[in-house]
């Protein structure tokens, strides 16, 4: 079966996909007033030196994201 | 005009982290402000004065960060809780927002939602200058119509239009008029799931204003000025109305971009990308694989060796200075008890504080300027996941990085930490870290326990005592992830702002204010103690010290010179004071870790603050002395050869079976004691503010002060 989505965790590093949703409840709070909203363009720019978290851009905005919030956004395919 | 009901107006600054709002604060109040702790105020908060062209005045309140009204912060929950309850303390009058042009869609969120709170708002368009450079155009007429709120562009780096926004702020003054509300600018249209809690809670309470209604029904349960009927009402309401508090927020959010995007795309035009390609380059590598790290405990390693070299360049000035002021005071007032209460307590004690000013100052610098070029965050990115595996937040490395200077700005910093678990456990270890009062009692105690050894043995000892300081901190922080529970969501989401050259004002006047602020807490601490101590050393039961002075002179009279007999008089003297008795009383207690009475003075002492144990030994070694306390000013003394004649006096000091007290043992025994004991009644002070209750200051006191007793016994019978 082919996936509808992918995660931030599918993306090669400098690669950039649209956000569709944000599935978390307790993150989607937080994420969406820090500007990760659908729509966006999320770039993934490099894991963390000793992994567990991700360097990410949203519009050129720059978040550092650990590997739950991370996977709480969905991209388009 | 600047005056309303009696009280001065208020107006608050607010915007996003990284918005560039502290130098805004600076920019409008230069040196007319401080971080006060307000009576009946749980929290600090800066607050400056604002003086506008026409001559009249308001406090500007410096609001924490935040991207919108619902916070998962405590630094967030104080801007919702002083904006939802107008009998605050900080209730603001009216409201200048900070948003950074350059990313004005992303800051937009929490100016509306402060819109439709009532209050007047005016629009500070910050970094103009940076947007110029990338070459948008902001329309500013357009934006204001379209909100329909004053706005001005400005920048707060370069300091255009501050004098605008002066003005204007005037002008939005003006227009305040006590009891008519200002003309209505609501933003977000309530949506169906929204408005019959919003309805029920303006019926059953006097709250008139929509969106502070809807955030009562959000925030009803952990709102600070609640009174528990209110919070009751407010439960029963959102309960029977099945109000979805988590999903309205994000729908909330959600439809309030949808509104304000398209006005945002109306009034800017972007001439090119604008990812900042330089912020690119440094971070490939200050965030790499291997080079991150390692960048990062190199530029640790220069702060450290910054602090150490900069204590030796300085060639001891401060010590030589006051030294030889205390003696010039010494010599000029008559001899009366006032002028030895001056000499031998008070000066000495305040001595004991000046001489590490220099190094206090220097690393609050190197501690700024890395907050201010944006590095900080990046160290909380890469040891996120080191610190949670001690139970920490990424967040935390700044606390411990900030407590190698003083841990009471540290301890305020963790806010930023919204899990309790990570926050407490982050607040409970950084007093570990050893602190610049650390300092000069590392320097008197090395040379005492390693006495013959080379300079470079005695400085890495100094480096090891800091990595002792950090284990200690880590070892306990994975005890408490261990013990402690929580439910509560923890977060890394931070903002890696872009690099900038620091700006200068903003890290001066940083600077200025945590020195001025550990001087005058430390500083009051030292002149109450050191009075206290010659009090008690210079007072004794009835009779006591006389008969003292006639045992000495009765069977050592045949002493060589007058100086010996006068000295030992003084000593006998003190030993049969208050002081004396005291350190007599303990010493039972502490003998077993190889101290004798007059250290057991200095520990209690300490516990006032850690930095007042040399001038405690100053103080009880001059009193025992009558000759002057400090040696000839010899120019560019090296670190451990300073306080030479303090020292001397402690190495040939015995016990009454003539031993040597401070022997190897004694003295590694007394290093462990000094680096994890809790000496600091300014941190167990601001414990208690930062957690709200007493009893984490008194466990923080006890674990760490029986951890120092445990480890100072077991080195000392080990090395013994």
């Amino acid at each position: 079966m082919q996936r509808r989505y992918r995660t931030i965790f599918d993306l090669k590093l400098n690669e950039s996909a649209l956000a569709i949703a944000v599935t978390d409840p307790s993150l989607a709070g937080k994420l969406t007033a820090m500007g990760v909203l659908p729509g966006t363009l999320i770039e993934l720019v490099r894991p963390a030196p000793f992994g567990k978290a991700y360097y990410i851009k949203v519009d050129g905005v720059r978040l550092a994201l650990r590997e739950e919030e991370a996977a709480s956004i969905l991209l388009d395919v | 005009m600047s005056e309303r009901s009696g009280r001065p107006l208020k107006v608050a600054l607010i915007g996003n982290p990284n918005s560039g709002k502290s130098t805004v604060f600076n920019q409008l109040t230069g040196l007319r402000q401080k971080t006060g702790n307000f009576p009946g105020v749980t929290v600090d908060i800066k607050e400056g004065r604002l003086r506008f062209p026409s001559g009249a005045e308001a406090t500007l309140i410096d609001l924490p960060g935040t991207y919108s009204l619902y916070p998962t912060s405590s630094d967030e929950k104080i801007v919702a809780a002083v904006l939802t309850n107008p009998s605050d303390t900080f209730f603001p009058d009216a409201l200048v927002y900070v948003a950074d042009v350059t990313h004005l869609e992303k800051h937009m969120l929490l100016l509306t939602q402060l819109m439709d709170l009532g209050l007047p708002v005016l629009l500070a368009l910050n970094m103009s200058d940076t947007a110029k450079e990338m070459g948008m155009a902001v329309d500013v007429a357009v934006l204001s119509k379209r909100l329909r709120i004053p706005i001005v562009s400005i920048s707060g780096r370069t300091g255009e239009n501050i004098q605008m926004l002066m003005h204007e702020l005037e002008k939005v003054i003006h227009g305040i008029q006590p009891g008519k509300k200002s003309p209505s600018t609501v933003f977000y249209k309530l949506r169906d799931v929204e408005k019959p809690v919003v309805e029920a809670i303006r019926q059953n309470t006097n709250i008139d204003n929509a969106y502070r209604a809807l955030l009562l029904a959000h925030h009803h349960s952990w709102l600070p000025f609640l009174q528990k009927h209110e919070r009751e009402t407010l439960a029963a309401i959102v309960q029977t109305k099945e109000f979805p508090s988590l999903r309205a927020q994000v729908d909330e959010t959600l439809d309030r971009f949808d509104r304000f995007t398209p006005l945002v795309r109306d009034a800017i035009q972007q001439s090119q990308a604008i990812s900042n390609t330089n912020t690119d380059r440094i971070d490939a590598v200050l965030t790499h694989r291997l080079l991150g790290p390692l960048t990062f405990f190199a530029v640790m390693l220069m702060v450290f060796m910054a602090i150490f070299f900069g204590y030796d360049l300085s060639g001891g000035w401060v010590e030589n200075i006051s030294g030889s002021a205390i003696d010039t005071v010494g010599d000029t007032l008559p001899d009366s008890w006032f002028s030895s209460l001056l000499v031998k307590g008070v000066l000495p004690g305040l001595q004991g504080v000046l001489v590490f000013v220099p190094q206090i100052a220097l690393l609050f610098l190197l501690i700024t300027i890395l907050e201010e070029v944006g590095y900080m965050a990046r160290a909380v990115f890469i040891f996120d996941k080191t610190m949670r595996r001690f139970g920490m937040n990424g967040r935390s490395i700044v606390a411990l990085i900030g407590g190698g200077a003083c841990a009471v700005p540290a301890i305020m910093g963790t806010r930023t930490i919204s899990n309790w678990k990570e926050r407490i456990i982050t607040v409970m270890v950084t007093p570990f870290i050893s602190c610049s009062a650390r300092i000069p009692v590392y320097l008197v105690l090395i040379p005492v326990a390693l006495p013959s050894s080379s300079w470079w043995t005695k400085a890495l000892v100094f480096g090891g005592m800091y990595f002792f300081g950090l284990s200690a901190a880590l070892g306990a922080a994975y005890v408490f992830k261990k013990i402690l529970k929580t439910s509560d969501p923890s977060f890394l989401a931070l903002e890696l702002p872009e690099y900038r050259m620091p700006h200068w004002k903003n890290v001066w006047l940083t600077v200025w204010e945590k020195v001025r602020a550990f001087i005058a807490g430390a500083g009051k601490i030292i002149f109450l103690i050191s009075i206290a101590l010659w009090i008690l050393g210079n007072t004794g039961p009835e009779g006591a010290l006389e008969r003292a002075e006639k045992n000495v002179i009765l069977s050592y009279s045949a002493m060589a010179t007058h100086e010996e007999l006068d000295d030992k008089i003084a000593a006998k003297k003190l030993e049969a004071s208050y002081a004396g008795m005291l350190g007599k009383y303990i010493e039972p207690a502490i003998r077993p870790l190889g101290y004798d009475w007059k250290i057991g003075i200095a520990l209690l002492s300490s516990f006032a603050a850690r930095e007042v144990f040399n001038g405690t030994m100053y103080t009880i070694y001059s009193l025992e002395s009558v000759g002057k306390l400090e040696e000839e000013a010899s120019s560019n003394q090296r670190p451990f050869e300073r306080y030479g004649r303090l020292r001397r006096q402690m190495t040939d000091d015995t016990f009454e079976n003539g031993d040597r007290i401070y022997t190897f043992a004694t003295g590694i025994s007394l290093l462990i004691f000094y680096a994890l004991a809790m000496q600091c009644m300014s941190t167990l002070a601001v414990v208690r503010r930062e957690t709200g209750a007493w009893k984490w200051p008194i466990f923080q006191f006890l674990f760490m002060s029986g951890l120092a007793y445990l480890a100072a016994w077991l080195a000392f019978t080990l090395l013994s």
